[in-house]
């Protein structure tokens, strides 16, 4: 009887998986056929314009390079929003935390631009995530400790960032009436590398960061010496290192899959991230099984805006290496498409980020081949979300899921050894 | 010197027009989305509402040449984005903030793909906007003579008369009829409103139609009014901005108005500072607004006064 019981949970469990992937799968075919008919409205082929997207995408190891550079931002700010929404903190503010993240990389590689490579990308890496977090205390705080809403604050302070960043790229400001330090302006202040303003370029632009700081890409590794020891004769070696897309195939999207990674341990693998989920499930329940649900909130909204401004770092480092005013149009906002597509899992989180990635890699491709306007895009992700969302909501009602949670909190229950009742709130 | 400056800027009647112009948009918007707000409904997807607007005025308008046909498609687009909002909101009963931020998304991608399909054919521009017949200004008669008061309130588009008349207008739906009454038991209490005959969808579809009507016209007043001309995301954020003026103004119409005069009144001086060059950055005028509205939101709004079921999908008990 046991192992007909083992059996069958294991069927449920598959049936239950398969019902996750079914609904975004679903969701983003229907985002398709249905952005299909506007395209047929346009006057094109549908399946000539998402051939040229697909090719756009991953038609070429160039295509494959920027899909890789797109889809980068998005896994951070998708598991920013995917981690914070499963512990109950609503991150609207990943665009904020993102953009100080960026400043904070910027800032890290132009005061210390003498240190080696090896020093200085993890100092700038780290810089941007504890610039992140700091950007999410105040609403962290006000959340936990006063329960003022999370998605208005978090909202105020994008805008807040986003004016600051535009104020740093923007103002030449060793040039106009910084007077501070009696004009002497020491190296390693705010002050001093905001007024470097690249005057070569058309746009307002942020001086190029030393090349030290640029995230190493797969070539320069492949370069190493192992590499060439090991494969040095091989055809495939050289002509990998020949394709000139493969040296813009850097670290930053590798180090995402890193985060996946951990983000899926901490969030099922330790008592952090049980804690926060079973905070997001139901506080009051969590509270009775004797979790700090005030402190497991605070935690959940610091990780969640640590990733986020992972994200600005890794779009400096790894793609600009400057600050451009709008570099990175979105990419916070998108987190939260990316967290809920992927069914706020961290896996699931990876993949739609891909499928972000690629949709605004392809785009361009789209627009140029069938003259169909990349906005077309912005509708196919539009009707993802919704659908997503919308069968997610309606899947709650279903056994299913409820069936699992009850297993889940049987799991916990057995794990914690701690008596609580978990309901679940929908 | 730099009082002299700013005293210019404060004296000039220009400043104070600007302020009404700028602070129109976002009464509109704040003033027809408090009743969905206030029936517990979040609307985020203002933006997405004021975006079709902006999209709906310039179509209607350049296809009939009559700009009246404008702002009445602006109001039939903006309500779309309502209903579907709460079909998917309300009916479904998906998460209100993740269906808006798909909404805003989609909003963005239709409106530029409208555009391109009224007025362009194989990427050829058929009918340039400037030729879209945009908004008449109104003048008072005998009220717009008066010096100061006259141009400064008198002399608009008809929207900002519309601006003057909905805060009392939604105050008065609000708090002195039947439906206002429904619309607050909704969002305080829903199982209640319920358990008393009142249909708690039937209330939250409503009172989104309604916020999608004034927020599709609040778009017309961007396009066809104010900037008159189109381009890609026009609305810039600002259905957002009206959003943060509801929960500025706790939900209390008067207030609310008070909270975009606020945020108007920054945009309006934003410019004149900017052509003045004083020693405050563009972008710190630009951030002001929403400093403010974060230390109210710490020191008066707290957490007490959002509507008790604000943001929450209804759906009665079986059993």
């Amino acid at each position: 009887m046991k192992t007909e019981s083992k059996l069958r949970t294991i069927w449920r469990e598959y049936l239950e998986r398969s019902f996750t992937i079914t609904i975004p799968v679903l969701a983003i075919l229907s985002a398709f056929a249905i952005s299909g008919l506007i395209i047929l409205a346009w006057g094109s082929s549908p399946f000539a314009a998402y051939g040229a997207l697909f090719s756009g995408a991953f038609g070429s190891p160039a295509a494959i390079a920027t899909t890789l550079q797109r889809m980068t931002p998005l896994i951070f700010t998708g598991l920013a929003v995917a981690y914070g929404y499963r512990g109950g903190f609503f991150n609207i503010g990943a665009e904020g935390q993102l953009y100080m993240g960026a400043i904070a990389s910027v800032w890290c590689a132009i005061t210390f631009p003498t240190l080696p490579s090896i020093v200085l990308i993890p100092l700038c890496v780290l810089a941007s995530a504890f610039m992140g977090m700091m950007w999410v205390l105040l609403p962290a705080y006000l959340k936990s400790r006063r329960g003022i809403n999370e998605v208005l604050t978090t909202l105020l302070m994008n805008y807040i960032a986003i004016q600051y960043f535009e104020w740093l790229v923007r103002v030449d400001h060793i040039q106009e009436g910084i007077t501070l330090f009696g004009g002497e302006i020491p190296k390693w202040t705010f002050i001093n590398w905001i007024g470097i303003k690249d005057a070569t370029q058309p746009h307002p632009k942020t001086a190029l960061l030393v090349e030290t700081s640029f995230m190493p890409s797969l070539k320069s590794l492949f370069e190493g010496k192992l590499f060439t020891s090991l494969f040095g004769g091989t055809a495939f070696y050289q002509e990998l290192l020949s394709t000139p897309a493969f040296g813009r195939i850097t670290l930053a999207p590798f180090l995402g899959l890193l985060a996946v990674i951990l983000i899926y341990f901490i969030m099922f693998k330790t008592t952090t991230g049980y804690r926060s989920r079973a905070v997001g499930i139901n506080p009051e329940a969590a509270r009775f099984m004797g979790i700090n649900v005030k402190n497991t909130l605070f935690t959940t909204a610091l990780i969640s805006g640590t990733l986020a401004g992972l994200a600005g770092g890794m779009e400096v480092l790894g793609t600009q290496h400057r600050m451009i005013p709008n570099f990175l149009v979105n990419a916070g906002f998108d987190g939260i498409p990316v967290a809920l597509i992927g069914q706020l899992h961290p896996v699931g989180a990876f993949l739609s980020a891909t499928f972000f990635g690629a949709l605004r890699a392809g785009a361009n491709k789209m627009q140029v081949i069938t003259s169909v306007p990349v906005a077309v895009v912005y509708i196919i992700q539009s009707l993802a979300i919704v659908f997503a969302i919308s069968g997610t909501t309606v899947d709650i009602g279903s056994t299913l899921k409820k069936k699992r949670i009850a297993r889940e909190t049987d799991e916990k229950k057995k794990l914690m050894a701690v008596e609580g009742e978990v309901s679940n709130a929908s | 010197m730099l009082l002299d400056q700013l005293a210019s800027v404060l004296l000039n009647t220009e400043f104070y027009v600007a302020i009404v112009r700028m602070t129109t948009p976002l009464l509109l918007a704040a003033m027809g989305s408090i009743l969905a707000e206030r029936a517990g409904v979040v609307t985020f997807s203002m933006e997405a509402m004021m975006l079709m607007g902006t999209i709906g005025g310039i179509i209607g308008s350049g296809v009939t040449n009559n700009v009246w046909m404008g702002v009445l498609l602006a109001m039939i687009f903006g309500m779309i984005i309502g209903l579907i909002y709460a079909v998917v909101a309300v009916s479904i009963g998906s998460h209100q903030i993740v269906t808006s931020v798909g909404l805003n998304l989609g909003a963005l991608g239709l409106s530029a793909v409208l555009y391109a399909l009224t007025f362009t054919r194989g990427g050829e521009i058929i009918q340039t906007v400037i030729k879209v017949p945009s908004l008449p200004f109104w003048k008072v008669p005998l009220l717009g003579d008066i010096p100061f008061l006259g141009p400064v309130f008198f002399n608009h588009l008809p929207m900002v008369y519309l601006g003057y008349l909905i805060v009392p207008l939604v105050w008065f739906i609000l708090f002195k009829t039947t439906w206002g009454l429904k619309v607050r038991a909704v969002g305080e209490h829903p199982h209640a409103a319920d358990t008393v005959g009142i249909s708690v969808a039937k209330v939250r579809y409503a009172a989104l139609l309604f916020a999608g009507a004034l927020n599709g016209l609040s778009g017309a007043y961007i396009s066809i009014g104010m900037l008159n001309s189109y381009m890609e995301n026009m609305t810039a954020g600002r259905g957002f901005i009206a959003y943060t003026a509801i929960v500025f103004g706790k939900w209390q119409p008067i207030n609310v108005a008070l909270g975009t005069l606020l945020f108007g009144a920054a945009d309006a001086l934003q410019l004149r500072v900017l052509a003045l060059n004083i020693g405050i950055p563009y972008q710190f005028l630009v951030m002001f607004p929403y400093v403010v509205t974060m230390i109210a939101l710490i020191s008066v709004v707290g957490r007490a006064s959002w509507p008790a079921a604000s943001g929450l999908p209804f759906k009665r008990e079986e059993g």
